[in-house]
């Protein structure tokens, strides 16, 4: 459905993306994971014909994007970062304005706009002007204006920052049912957490390149660590801490807990007890995680998702 | 782009403080510059005892009498002045006219030949001197019947010439007659001078008129200077209100937005640039029917070239507001750029201040403004009465249509640079 090869980006002298490849079959829920700066809008913006760029490739649905934009932006619905919207506006005006960009004749417009009001449950609200709504409200409209013409493919890029949890968890109802439908998602977020739960597949993006690729399973495989191993302490100080992380280079602390990557957690965790005795140092509570995706960042980059 | 169109205007209209901005204060500062300007309310000017400058050339007996008999007439006060300075008066507009006996008056009275009489006026104030007209004619009409000896013997001369020289019986005949003849006449006309008004205004129109300065027709330039400099002035500044609306999507995220739609996007410009043209349409409409409703001004016997000239000037107005928003970055500096710009282009181009008083280098920068050809367009329509196929006029609406144009493709360009560049 989506091909992207060898995609670049420049400003100025900034290199947004150095090079991205990667391809999503019809149906695909792909998420493309990322800390802030990573790339993840430039990489959408690109592919929903807004920014040119400076060099690669991007096929969406058998069009080329560059030589046949409109047609490719007939087949994507894109839901942006940043909410845009006509705030003086009543709901229903933003989507019946949006819904007519793309050529939907007014009466599907007005039937289509009725079903998606009643599925973000903003129907009763419908007639008020969007300034008056909650941000939660606002990003469900936003994402509604990009649902109107029903598109074959929809990006979504981080549609849940900054957002209220109810919101949250009826954006990810909605999400799901469109993926079921059959809908295919290139979904970003900086939240392990919802790549985890949604996508099927998942690029791993940092500083314009994706570091890691493949289902939540082949991920962990590859990753040399296997299990975190969190261990809570009572009189944890900067000095001792500094001692623990000489013996074992990839720990992450967190206040009075360290965490320990581990590809061996049965061997290594004796070990650590018996350090952390050796130091004076008294445990509170233990406890065995299996890796995740923000292990599998840590490990790659050295760095964490989220500052 | 249509629905971009119609999606701003949506937004416009329930917009109170453009709405403001766009109709209301326009018509204040109208309503202002008019009464400035003093381009409203003479129609409703009574004459009180009329200051009426007359310059006696002529210095005889029938000519002091003739004036004296004018100085009586309640309407009128006679000012005696010199040729020069009253002409110098009505050319600086101090003064509405001048009434002047030329040399020969007593002679001309004596032969019965038309009266060497004149009034030079400024056309400008032509409502003034109609009323003053009607006060001279009344009072000049009865001057040859002033002086019954001087009648009778314009009447003797009269009949002498048809006579012709030598049949001095038949002339004494006739004198006989016509003494008896003018008696009964001249008494008809003291007992009740209705009856002979034909005759006096016969008399009374051989005032000759002469236009000392050219103007108008019954549309004050007072007036057109306030309606036309004001709205045009105003209709700049809300374009560029409009072109920064461009800007505001840009900033709120929704120009992004546009761009993912199929529609190509040069589209948002041109939707941007309908939305403009309408308004400014709509902004001058109002403008005019205000001055119409509150002035008096005739908009209808000239409404066809009326229309085309709004159309032009909406058009090269609201390709100035498309292309300020296309080269700007931000909101905010459109507001700077403009109102600059604005400003300056107004008052070089004649919307503050009347294009011809000003000196006359001036009056050639003017051409660089857009208000300047808007302005003399309308003064084309209203003052100058030009028909709509007159050369001067078409040139106007070419020049209009031909600075919008470009404005246009210049903002085309600029707004591939610089708006969809950063989207
Ligand atoms: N318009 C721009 N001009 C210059 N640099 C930019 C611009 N947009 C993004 N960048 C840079 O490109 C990199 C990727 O940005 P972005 O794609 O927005 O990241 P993400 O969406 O993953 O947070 C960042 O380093 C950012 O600073
Ligand atoms: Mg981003």
């Amino acid at each position: 459905m989506i091909t992207v090869s060898n995609l670049k980006k420049e400003y100025g002298t900034v290199q947004a993306l150095k090079g991205i490849s990667f391809s999503i079959a019809e149906g695909e829920f792909y998420g493309l994971l990322g800390p802030n700066g990573a790339g993840k809008t430039t990489t959408i913006s690109i592919m929903s014909t807004i920014l040119e760029p400076t060099a690669g490739e991007v096929n969406i649905a058998g069009y080329d994007l560059r030589t046949n934009p409109i047609e490719c932006k007939k087949t994507i619905g894109v839901v942006p970062q940043e909410i845009a919207l006509y705030n003086d506006m009543s709901a229903q005006d933003n989507l019946l304005f949006w819904g007519s960009l793309y050529g939907v004749s007014k009466g599907e417009l007005i039937k289509r706009i009725d079903e998606i009001l009643h599925l973000f449950g903003l129907h009763e609200r419908k007639n008020d002007k969007v300034k008056t709504y909650s941000g939660g409200m606002k990003r469900r409209i936003n994402i509604a204006s990009a649902l109107l013409h029903q598109p074959k493919v929809l990006f979504m890029d981080e549609p849940t920052v900054g957002i209220d949890p109810q919101s949250r968890n009826l954006i990810f109802e909605v999400v799901e049912k469109l993926h079921q439908s059959g809908m295919t998602i290139v979904y970003t977020t900086h939240y392990m957490e919802e790549a985890e739960r949604f996508c099927n597949r998942i690029g791993v993006i940092d500083s314009g390149q994706i570091i890691a690729q493949g289902t939540l399973d082949e991920l962990r495989k590859s990753s040399s660590i296997k299990e975190t191993i969190a261990i809570a302490f009572a009189n944890l100080t900067d000095e001792l801490f500094q001692k623990i992380s000489l013996a074992w280079p990839e720990v992450k602390r967190f206040d009075q807990t360290i965490h320990f990557f581990t590809s061996n957690s049965k061997n290594d965790l004796a070990k650590i007890i018996l350090n952390s005795n050796e130091l004076g140092l008294d445990i509170v509570n233990i406890e065995i995680m299996k890796v995740n995706l923000e292990t599998i960042f840590l490990s790659l980059t050295g760095k964490q998702l989220r500052d | 782009m249509f629905q971009l169109a119609f999606k701003d205007l949506k937004l416009f209209f329930t917009d109170r403080r453009a709405m403001l901005l766009t109709f209301l204060l326009p018509v204040t500062l109208i309503t202002l510059f008019a009464f400035a300007f003093g381009g409203i309310g003479k129609a409703k000017n009574e004459v009180k005892e009329y200051d009426l400058p007359v310059c006696d050339l002529d210095l005889t007996e029938d000519s002091k009498t003739a004036i004296a008999a004018l100085d009586t007439d309640k309407a009128v006060h006679v000012v005696m002045v010199t040729l020069e300075q009253a002409q110098e008066d009505v050319k600086k507009g101090n003064k509405d006219c001048v009434l002047i006996f030329h040399k020969g008056f007593a002679d001309s009275l004596l032969y019965g030949s038309p009266l060497p009489v004149e009034l030079q006026y400024d056309e400008a104030q032509e409502i003034q001197v109609s009323m003053l007209q009607r006060a001279l004619f009344t009072t000049l009409a009865m001057v040859p019947y002033s002086n019954r000896n001087n009648a009778q013997r314009m009447l003797n001369k009269q009949f002498d010439k048809l006579i012709g020289g030598g049949n001095e019986q038949l002339k004494a005949q006739v004198h006989a007659q016509s003494d008896s003849l003018f008696k009964s006449v001249g008494k008809g006309v003291e007992a009740n001078p209705k009856t002979s008004s034909s005759t006096k205004i016969a008399i009374g129109s051989d005032i000759k008129m002469t236009k000392l300065v050219e103007a108008k027709e019954e549309n004050s330039p007072g007036l057109i200077q306030a309606v036309a400099g004001t709205a045009i002035m105003m209709l700049l500044f809300s374009v560029a209100a409009i072109g920064a609306g461009l800007l505001d999507e840009k900033q709120e995220g929704t120009l992004k937005k546009l761009l993912y739609s199929p529609m190509h996007p040069n589209n948002i410009l041109f939707g941007k640039m309908i939305t403009a043209n309408s308004i400014s349409i709509l902004q001058l409409t109002v403008m005019f029917i205000y001055a119409t409703v509150a002035f008096g001004l005739d908009i209808f016997s000239h409404v066809p070239s009326l229309v085309l000239m709004i159309v032009v000037t909406a058009y090269a107005c609201s390709s100035f507001g498309v292309l300020l928003a296309s080269f700007a970055k931000t909101r905010q500096q459109v507001q700077g750029f403009s109102t600059l710009i604005v400003l300056v282009m107004s008052c070089i181009g004649g919307s503050m201040i009347p294009i011809f008083i000003m000196p006359e280098f001036m009056q050639k920068i003017a051409v660089v403004s857009v208000n300047y050809w808007s302005i003399q367009g309308f003064y084309d329509i209203f003052w100058r009465t030009l028909p709509l196929t007159d050369t001067t006029f078409l040139t106007r609406i070419l020049v209009l249509f031909v600075i919008g144009s470009s404005l246009n493709l210049v903002a085309l360009r600029m707004f591939k640079k610089n708006i969809l560049q950063i989207a």
